[in-house]
């Protein structure tokens, strides 16, 4: 089973590899996030709120998950991609087990994020990112966001595979916007004003998984309460979603 | 070498294969034939652990479709009817990943991949992504993909839909080959008569979701009827003398009749004891396309080869 989960991994990496298309626009609009909103919001983080934070370390997390949402989305619409071609019926035909053959593009699509997030944290510390609390601050968030991404990458996966269909796994990104702007997104919660949106950000799982990371970006000691936190989401989402897109390898080749 | 009971498919209470028993022995190529939409793709679906049976039993290779599924999809090799080709990989790379997919060891797999590529003439384009294939090359590549563990079991589902004839004629003579030197056994299903004539040691027949009629392309033509004779002649005068010997009348100038009581020798023989010399003598195979009209109460449609 592992060097099956090997194997597809690897044919995932080269594919993606050769689709350059298929994670640089991404990247770029992570970057360009980045960017903007450093340059336009600084200046709010003289707020109290802030306790003396950079406004770069308060928003790098949103870079790196959206950037890490919107690449785990590449791998369900990759096995799409297998299914139209058929590709996906002759995997199934070999004696791999299903779970490799969702985990192992998975993987490629943790690896992916992995890259991108050091790209992000490269063009971060060129922007003069200091992390107070040093090397664990960049290690825990790199963490948190491959958990995060594992997770959304099973979800989109699981998503492909239920419906077959680019549109609808196109559609399920969709998802994007809610997670990543319904939540402490530009200003901790406390600055929130509308009630809605405090209960949304409370729900939003995406929440946890920012405030993680800041606990260890950008404060001068690390939050443990807020970083265990973050890493039960990030650890429970890719178990849920792991199960969800392995539960639904079978059904992908029913009778169009 | 396949054995079905009874099997049963039904999706959204609609039966695409309804209560089919048939059994192929090991060596035989063995043709399922029927329309669109008559249920083989669903068959091959279910033997080959693609689809779970909604009833019945079938075993392959002695293994349970259902409850040995491994066991089935390591000793079998499936060309599904569309391609499974990554076109972003090159031909190479698929079939060493096929390879090492079935267990082998990284050198195997890239020793077996040498080889077949030879096998399917593709050595040339081996190193091209497989997206710059031609139909025939993609289709080529597919059936190397199938063979690379050895399967003793080869399931075929539409091998030649949608190719042009030249290609057509380099798959068959590939499956025969395939059958004559490894006693592979071969279930093929096929929407064409000609194919399944061709090809098959027997054949069955399929019409929604049933099994109408099974046995060797000879003894499903003998259904219908024996050969033909047709002759025609100088003039009607003769024709009327010539019928009249073999018990039949004739139509103008022609006589046609089916060689049940005769022998052709024996046609040939009585008329040249009267001196009596067609212009024209014809003998008449019936045609699959017959037997089909007979046992279904329906003209064949979909069996000409087109391009699509």
């Amino acid at each position: 089973m592992w060097t099956e989960t090997w194997l597809f991994t690897k044919r995932s990496l080269v594919t993606t590899i050769r689709n350059p298309f298929s994670f640089i626009p991404n990247l770029i609009i992570s970057v360009f996030f980045l960017l903007v909103y450093t340059s336009g919001l600084s200046s709010i983080a003289s707020l109290p709120q802030f306790d003396g934070s950079a406004y770069l370390n308060f928003i790098l997390p949103v870079s790196i998950v959206s950037g890490a949402v919107g690449g785990a989305g590449g791998t369900g619409q990759a096995l799409v991609r297998d299914i139209e071609s058929g590709y996906f019926a002759r995997l199934l035909l070999t004696p791999a087990t299903r779970t490799a053959i969702v985990l192992g593009p998975m993987i490629a699509g943790m690896l992916q994020l992995f890259v991108q997030t050091l790209l992000i944290f490269a063009v971060a510390f060129m922007l003069g990112l200091d992390i107070p609390v040093g090397l664990p601050g960049f290690l825990f968030t790199v963490l948190l966001a491959l958990g995060f991404g594992l997770g959304f990458a099973g979800y989109s996966v699981g998503v492909a595979l239920k419906t077959r269909n680019a549109q609808a796994a196109q559609a399920g990104t969709l998802l994007f916007f809610p997670l990543i702007f319904l939540s402490t997104t530009f200003v901790p919660k406390e600055l929130i004003e509308a009630e809605w949106l405090k209960v949304a950000a409370t729900l939003n799982p995406t929440t946890y998984i920012f405030e993680g990371m800041r606990a260890v970006l950008t404060q001068p000691t690390i939050d443990w309460g807020a970083l265990s936190a973050g890493l039960a989401v990030a650890g429970a989402m890719s178990v849920i979603m792991v199960v969800f897109a392995a539960t639904n390898a079978r059904g992908a080749l029913k009778q169009k | 070498m396949i054995e079905v009971e009874t099997l049963v498919k039904t999706y959204e209470d609609v039966p695409a294969v309804d209560g089919v028993s048939f059994s192929v022995d090991e060596g035989e190529i063995f043709a399922f034939l029927g329309p669109n939409g008559a249920g083989k793709s669903t068959m091959v679906q279910m033997l080959t652990t693609l689809v779970r049976p909604t009833a019945g039993s079938a075993r392959v290779n002695g293994y349970d479709v259902v409850k040995q599924e491994k066991e089935v999809r390591l000793s079998i090799g499936v060309a599904l009817q569309e391609t499974g080709i990554d076109k972003v990989l090159t031909g190479r790379e698929l079939l060493v990943l096929q390879g090492r997919l079935f267990k082998m060891t990284k050198q195997e797999a890239e020793q077996r991949a040498e080889e077949l590529l030879r096998v399917v003439s593709l050595t040339d384009a081996a190193d091209r992504r497989s997206g710059t294939y031609s139909g025939g090359m993609r289709r080529r590549l597919d059936l190397a993909l199938t063979l690379v563990h050895r399967p003793t079991v080869l399931f075929l589902d539409e091998p030649t839909t949608g190719l042009d004839p030249a290609s057509r004629i380099e798959i068959w003579n590939e499956v025969r080959r395939l059958n004559r030197e490894f006693g592979t056994t071969i279930f093929l299903t096929t929407q064409y008569l000609e194919e399944a004539d061709e090809l098959a040691d027997r054949i069955a027949i399929i019409h929604h979701g049933k099994l109408i009629s099974e046995g060797t392309a000879e003894e499903l033509k003998r259904l219908v009827g024996g050969e033909t004779i047709a002759m025609t002649f100088h003039n009607d005068e003769e024709a009327a003398t010539a019928a009249r010997l073999f018990g039949h009348a004739a139509t103008g100038a022609n006589v046609t009749f089916e060689l049940r009581d005769y022998t052709l020798m024996e046609v040939i023989r009585l008329l040249d004891d009267r001196a009596l010399q067609p212009e024209r003598l014809t003998v008449k195979q019936p045609s699959l396309d017959d037997v089909f009209l007979k046992v279904t109460g329906e003209s064949y449609e979909g069996g000409v080869p087109n391009v699509d």
